[in-house]
């Protein structure tokens, strides 16, 4: 299985993680949001008290 | 010399230049760079839109420390799905069909997570060696198994990323040398294995998105318990 030729893994693993780390993740880390995630406000409630009328 | 079928996936080389780094720096070609306009073209869009699916997907589970590894795991995501979907093209060449770069990316991001884990909540971490519930006698075999099965994970990320690309694109060269050797001799037998030879192409597609997926998502899983 030529895939298991140790000669060109050093090239390969490290070729793979150069344009990993240099290529893609600069080329997405400058990806546009169009809407970015927002955190819900949290509304505090201030119920009225009521009571039941029972008749 | 006569040709074996696994001689597709020796890593191509031209006198010595190591023709593997065109293949890995494709993907980024086909990627269109963000402009200040408002309404961009159709390509643009469409990878915004598919890079906030995933990222969204994959961040979901995670609690907001795990957040820090959005770009990695989405970049990684996008990486793998694009070259393997490009391997399909005839006359390409796949670099997740060499174990050295699936192990190169397996290892080093999965003893992160692991690292992770063990330097901000040690205890939490090598608690997940022992399941709940288990009965006192087996917590010896129980520790061993699950401590195989931690140290186990990188090769079998790696393994089996490199394992299905490799057997989906031998089966198809084989099934198309099987179309092409009965041409001449049954041509309806030639059909229909034809026929099976675009099953097949459409079962790689899926493959190569699915397996880029599993990669990322198990890598994700791995942070969850972690971090």
């Amino acid at each position: 299985m030529p895939q298991l030729n140790p000669n060109p893994w050093f090239i390969i693993m490290l070729m793979s993680w150069l344009t990993f780390s240099f290529l893609m993740q600069p080329k997405l880390l400058s990806f546009l949001p169009t809407n970015l995630p927002t955190s819900k406000t949290k509304t505090i409630l201030n119920p009225t008290p009521w009571s039941w009328p029972w008749t | 010399m006569n040709l074996s079928f696994f001689d597709q996936f020796a890593s191509p080389q031209l006198l010595g230049i190591p023709l593997i780094l065109l293949s890995m720096l494709f993907p980024a070609l086909l990627l269109p760079s963000p402009t200040n306009r408002w309404v961009t073209n159709r390509l643009s869009t469409l990878q915004s839109w598919f890079l906030q699916l995933i990222t969204k997907q994959l961040m979901i589970p995670l609690n907001k420390m795990g957040h820090k590894w959005a770009l990695i795991l989405s970049s990684l995501m996008t990486f793998l799905l694009l070259i393997n979907l490009l391997g399909l093209l005839p006359y390409t060449f796949t670099p997740t069909t060499q174990l050295s770069m699936n192990m190169a990316l397996a290892f080093p991001l999965w003893l992160a997570t692991l690292l992770t884990g063990l330097r901000n909540q040690p205890s939490i971490s090598l608690g997940h060696l022992l399941p709940e519930g288990t009965p006192t006698i087996l917590i010896p075999a129980l520790i061993l198994i699950e401590t195989t099965s931690l140290l186990i994970r990188p090769l079998a990320l790696g393994v089996r990323l490199t394992a299905n690309l490799t057997a989906g694109h031998l089966l198809i060269q084989l099934i198309s040398t099987a179309t092409m050797a009965l041409l001449p001799i049954m041509p309806t037998i030639s059909i229909l294995t034809a026929f099976i030879l675009l099953l097949l192409t459409i079962l790689e597609l899926a493959v190569a998105m699915i397996q880029a997926y599993v990669f990322v998502l198990l890598l994700s899983l791995y942070l969850q318990e972690n971090i």
